[in-house]
């Protein structure tokens, strides 16, 4: 094979003379029909062609670890190992040169106004139905026409998001496979595309003079605040929850452009406003950004089990017309079937010829077509005409009429002459290639690429980018890519670039970003509250395996030392739930190092380490717009399917110790970062609570399990040593006392004293401290139960005298005093919730009445 | 004919409601063959905002939110509607069905979108090829379009059992036509959707009727029921209403309320509610003949 390293081996041909185009019929991008390499592709190739042959393979390495750290993927919470979900950034980007993108540019903003017209009129005087140009029954049978929208999205302003899949045939002619008018249909996905390649591939990026995205993105945002009419306006971007497919992409680009990330449930509607749920009461919102299907965003007047949005938005809408961006309704433009109309609409509307056309369709709700396309199956794909999806690279295939059955084609005819009206036929297009970075040689892989438009301060503006995704030219007129094997695009111009300007870094201006991300949305605080729990119980339980194993490696002899190890390892294998059934252990195996792995992962037990890191990674990634990059990245190797996860699962004791230690560093960086770098909101008191609360509950544990019932002497001065390593307090004990551990004085310590992060009475004046400074929802009389129960655990701590307890024989004080801790902080937990994260205290729900007449 | 007609719609929920908002569709429409003379909605608790305005089919609407935390919620909607019986027309004389496309589609000054839209099959009103051909065969080749409806009306009558137990609001139109059982909403989207399949506009029409006591015994207060029956559309007579529960042509013992393409468009009250848990709903519906012209 010739691959990029034999070649420089042996001096042979350079990067382009690797790159073979296989089948003559396409267009490549790279190579014209004479072979010859297009001029605007030789920076890129001479800049690569520098590298050493390593170094190609290097950075691709790069971009893929790099990718994998943003967490880019489809689906966060699927396993990221499987094929249909691993996101995938080539080294190779695609490049458009500055005069085909100058063309490019203004095709797509002519769609842009287009579609802009016509939504306008479709849903405000519907001439163009009434004319015959747009025909009738496409809009009446498409479930995107939202007729209570009439009289709301024409007085919207102009559309401020749309999106067009292209893709480019064997004759060079861009076409349009898709358009996206419903949501931003993954921008997301491409900044953080571009963010990743960069990082790797910055010195290339500024070598071929390639066009930034942060200006525009700029421009986007200033638009959008403009549009929300002040300057501090609070605009939400709406997305349907974690576990839809483009999450990641609705959390990026919110975090990007500093908008709330918000879902359906956080939002109600209140006589002729829209509202945020937070922690301090109900907060107005100014703008909502719409990543949710219309049709599912108003339980009321739309789908009525759609819950996507407050119920009552469309009321308030209708009062306010520029509330929503894009406007609901807009999905109708979708509508594939619309492509061979827009020709005569752009004479008609703008007075101007149609630049970029689209894919050869037929809408099968046009009898003429119908009968045409009946006759002449093969050859034509069927698809749906509305597909409603915006998701890069997820569109649906169209069933190949030539390639099915008698039977199945039979009902596919019955179907069009039934359901016609949302129906489309197309023809196949082919999809032009380009090199994909693969096995260490350049590889002709077809491609689609999606482009954006937004509405900004200068009218309908291309993004100087895209997201391009290899196609099976097959199958798919769409851009429909299950495995995301992505490409960046980059357009090259001919002016000097203006300097770096990123989001992630705001200007004076930008000022609004910072002072939005105070207000917390209740369901937020819920996440960081069990962000601090799993973080601190992950850091627990590593210490308690690392001290554990430690014992067994270093103590060869026969040594009673064990005896609390293994006690503190049967508590934590113990279901809490079930511990006070006399169910004491699950886990049954005999030695310190088996119970180990039981605890890593084996056991069934919710506290192993595997099911708390998962935990912790879910929860992280629900309030990742919340953390600082660095403090995300850090908690990146917690990932389900990371090499670091992997090597947990299978490690043997020795292996372990070292990934303890690893994973100990990680987590104390994040906890570091968190303290340093998040701003003390209520945010923050929730997400040291949440650590607070379970570093509280884990010391009263330990200390109940290794002296209760008194171990003899030699086993408590280990079972001290233990509960100090544990507690991270052997060097504050040492320094203090010189000593060996004493009870008395290891319990003041990690009871008592107020100043040491690491005692009880520092979590519980820590989290009483929280209490205090937080709003009292309730706006009750007496005192909230929360801070009730934490003023009684407090008080008890507090009054507690070490010494007598230390004394007494059967330490029924220390068990009386632990056992008080571990029942009420539970029940605190329970009443903070209730207090702070229940404001809806049921979700929403739709009541039909029946007409039921008597016969 | 005049009628007092009143409406009352009384929830109880097991737990608080602490927000509800409510579409509400119970003003009678004022159309050709029927005048509204006077109607109120009145709400128990008070809503804090009351929103009114006309739909998108020309309906008027109501948008309620309640505030206050309630355990029950009443609606009592009193109407007065005169209605009078529709022309005598000769349904025979009508368009084949299958020449209407020629005569939408060449509609001189324009095409007539509200005629066109209720041509197109909605999610809950979309035939199977079966119920295509049952349909079909009440509209053999050339055979006046009002003519099949008629005849398509009584086939339900005499094919489906009126049957409450059988369906409930989201049981769809396949099954209904499976077990041959339903109400009167079930069998207007069943008619619904066997003409919209030969692309002929018919309307869903949510209304009251008229109940008769059977003879010799006197009407019980709050017997009379919600109707829904369907109105299909002929260019000689414009939209004709026709009742597939009762099998006949509407006259003038049916109260329109509103015109939709299917039961979403024109529910008479749906809600959406924070709280509440289970709930129970007791409806009663008085529809009043009145001797003479009600005082006004």
């Amino acid at each position: 094979m010739n691959t990029i390293a034999s070649a420089r081996r042996e001096g042979g041909p350079s990067l382009a003379d690797l790159y073979r185009v296989t089948g003559t019929s396409g267009y490549d991008e790279l190579r014209a029909a004479d072979g010859a390499v297009r001029a605007y592709w030789q920076a890129l190739l001479s800049g690569l062609g520098d590298f050493p042959a390593a170094e190609l393979t290097a950075r691709a390495a790069r971009i893929d670890r790099r990718v994998r750290e943003t967490g880019v993927a489809y689906d966060m919470f699927a396993d990221p190992n499987a094929a249909t979900q691993k996101w995938q950034l080539d080294l190779m980007p695609i490049v458009l040169s500055s005069a085909e993108w100058r063309w490019l540019a203004t095709a797509l903003t002519q769609r842009a106004r287009l579609f802009d017209a016509l939504l306008a009129d479709v849903y405000g005087s519907q001439k163009l139905m009434r004319d015959g140009l747009v025909p009738p029954e496409l809009v009446f049978s498409d479930n995107a026409f939202l007729r209570p929208c009439q009289g709301i999205l024409d007085k919207a302003g102009p559309l401020r998001f749309y999106a067009a899949d292209l893709a480019r045939g064997a004759d060079g002619q861009w076409r349009v496979i898709d358009n996206h008018l419903e949501t931003l249909a993954g921008l997301g996905f491409v900044l953080a595309n571009r963010v990743a390649h960069t990082h790797v591939t910055g010195d290339l990026f500024k070598q071929v003079n390639a066009v930034r995205l942060a200006a525009h993105c700029q421009r986007l945002q200033n638009a959008l605040t403009a549009h929300a009419g002040r300057d501090n306006a609070a605009i939400a971007l709406l997305t349907p929850g974690p576990h839809h497919e483009d999450y990641f992409s609705h959390a990026y680009l919110a975090r990007y452009l500093g908008l709330l990330l918000v879902e359906g449930s956080d939002l109600r509607t209140r006589g002729s406003h829209v509202y945020l749920k937070t922690l301090e009461g109900l907060k107005e919102i100014d703008l909502i950004v719409r990543c949710v299907d219309g049709r599912q965003i108003d339980p009321l007047e739309l789908d009525p089990a759609g819950f996507m949005g407050p119920a009552g938005l469309l009321r308030v809408n209708r009062e306010n017309p520029r509330l929503v961006v894009n406007a609901v309704g807009s999905a109708l433009g979708q509508n594939r079937g619309l492509g061979q109309y827009l020709p005569a609409l752009a004479k008609q509307l703008l007075g101007e010829d149609l630049l970029l056309s689209d894919a050869p369709r037929w809408w099968l709700g046009d009898p003429a077509a119908r009968r045409h396309v009946l006759d002449n199956l093969d050859g034509l794909v069927i698809r749906a005409a509305q597909e409603g999806t915006g998701r890069p690279g997820q569109a649906a295939l169209g069933r190949a009429a030539g390639e099915i059955s008698a039977a199945e084609r039979e009902r596919l005819k019955a179907e069009i002459a039934l359901h016609g009206a949302g129906l489309v036929a197309e023809e196949k297009i082919g999809c032009s290639t380009a090199p994909a970075f693969e096995g260490e040689s350049l590889v002709a892989r077809p491609f689609a690429v999606r482009f954006f438009v937004a509405h900004t301060g200068n009218g309908f503006e291309t993004m100087p980018g895209g997201l391009a995704m290899t196609v099976d030219p097959a199958r798919a007129v769409a851009l429909s890519a299950p495995d995301g094997h992505t490409r960046d695009v980059w357009v090259l111009s001919d002016a000097q670039q203006a300097p770096h300007v990123s989001l992630w870094r705001p200007k004076l201006e930008n000022a609004r970003v910072e002072r939005s991300q105070r207000v917390v949305q209740s369901r937020v605080a819920d996440d960081l509250y069990w962000l601090g729990r799993y973080s601190e119980r992950a850091d627990w339980t590593m210490r308690m395996l690392r001290g554990a194993l430690r014992r067994v490696a270093e103590d060869s002899g026969p040594v009673d030392g064990l005896g609390g190890v293994r006690r503190c390892l049967d508590m934590r294998l113990t279901d809490p739930e079930m511990a006070d059934t006399g169910v004491r252990r699950i886990s049954d195996a005999g030695d310190v190092e088996s119970r180990c792995l039981d605890l890593v992962a084996r056991a069934r037990s919710p506290r192993t380490l595997a099911r708390t890191l998962e935990g912790l990674y879910q929860v992280s990634y629900l309030v990742r717009d919340r953390l600082s990059h660095e403090a995300w990245q850090t908690l990146s190797r917690f990932r389900p399917g990371d090499p670091w996860m992997r090597a947990l699962s299978a490690a043997g004791p020795g292996a372990l110790l070292d990934l303890l230690d690893e994973g100990l560093a990680a987590l104390s960086s994040f906890n570091g970062l968190t303290h340093e770098n998040m701003t003390r909101n209520y945010g923050w008191s929730f997400l040291d609570m949440g650590r607070r609360l379970e570093r509280a509950y884990n010391l009263s544990e330990a200390i109940l399990t290794l002296f209760i019932p008194p171990p003899d002497a030699e086993e408590e001065t280990s079972s001290l040593l233990l509960l100090l390593e544990l507690a991270d307090s052997f060097i504050t004990y040492r320094s203090r006392y010189r000593l060996d551990p004493m009870l008395a004085l290891v319990l003041d310590l990690l009871l008592l004293d107020e100043a040491n992060p690491r005692a009880l009475a520092y979590q519980l004046a820590a989290i009483s401290k929280h209490l205090e400074a937080l709003p009292d929802a309730r706006h009750g009389v007496s005192l909230a139960e929360d801070r009730r129960l934490i003023l009684s655990l407090l008080t008890s701590i507090r009054l507690a005298d070490v010494m007598a307890i230390a004394e007494e024989a059967d330490r029924a004080t220390l068990e009386r005093l632990m056992r008080e801790q571990l029942q009420v902080l539970p029940e605190l937990s329970n009443a903070v919730g209730r207090h702070y994260f229940n404001l809806t205290e049921e979700t929403p729900h739709r009541a039909l009445t029946r007409i039921e007449p008597r016969p | 004919m005049i009628f007092e007609v009143s409406h009352r719609t009384h929830y109880r929920y097991a737990t608080p409601v602490a927000q509800s908002q409510h579409l509400v569709h119970m003003t009678p429409r004022t159309v050709g063959h029927q005048t509204t003379i006077r109607h109120n909605l009145m709400v128990e608790p008070a809503p804090a905002m009351r929103h009114e305005g006309v739909d998108g089919f020309g309906n008027p609407f109501v948008v309620l939110e309640v505030q206050v935390p309630h355990k029950e919620l009443i609606l009592m909607a009193r109407s007065a509607i005169e209605t009078r019986a529709p022309q005598a027309t000769d349904l025979a004389a009508t368009t084949p069905w299958d020449r209407l496309d020629d005569v939408i589609t060449q509609a001189p000054g324009g095409l007539d979108l509200d005629v066109i839209q209720y041509r197109c099959s909605t999610r809950i009103t979309g035939a199977t090829l079966e119920i295509a051909d049952y349909a079909r065969a009440s509209f053999g080749q050339g055979r006046p379009v009002l003519d099949g409806a008629m005849d398509l009306t009584r086939r339900i009558y005499a094919d489906f059992r009126f049957d409450p137990g059988a369906t409930d609001v989201s049981t769809p139109v396949e099954q209904v036509f499976a077990q041959r059982r339903g109400v009167c909403q079930d069998f207007a989207h069943l008619a619904l959707a066997g003409l919209r399949a030969l692309r002929v506009p018919a309307r869903y029409v949510s209304g009251y009727i008229l109940t008769h006591p059977p003879p010799g015994q006197p009407k019980l207060s709050g017997a009379d029921a919600s109707h829904a029956w369907i109105s299909v559309w002929s260019p000689e007579t414009g939209w004709r209403d026709f009742d597939p529960t009762n099998g006949i042509e509407v006259g003038e013992e049916h109260i329109t309320i509103a015109y939709g393409r299917d039961y979403n468009d024109v529910s008479p009250i749906s809600g959406v509610l924070i709280g509440g848990g289970e709930h129970v709903v007791t409806v009663g519906v008085d529809v009043v003949p009145q001797a003479a012209a009600p005082a006004a």
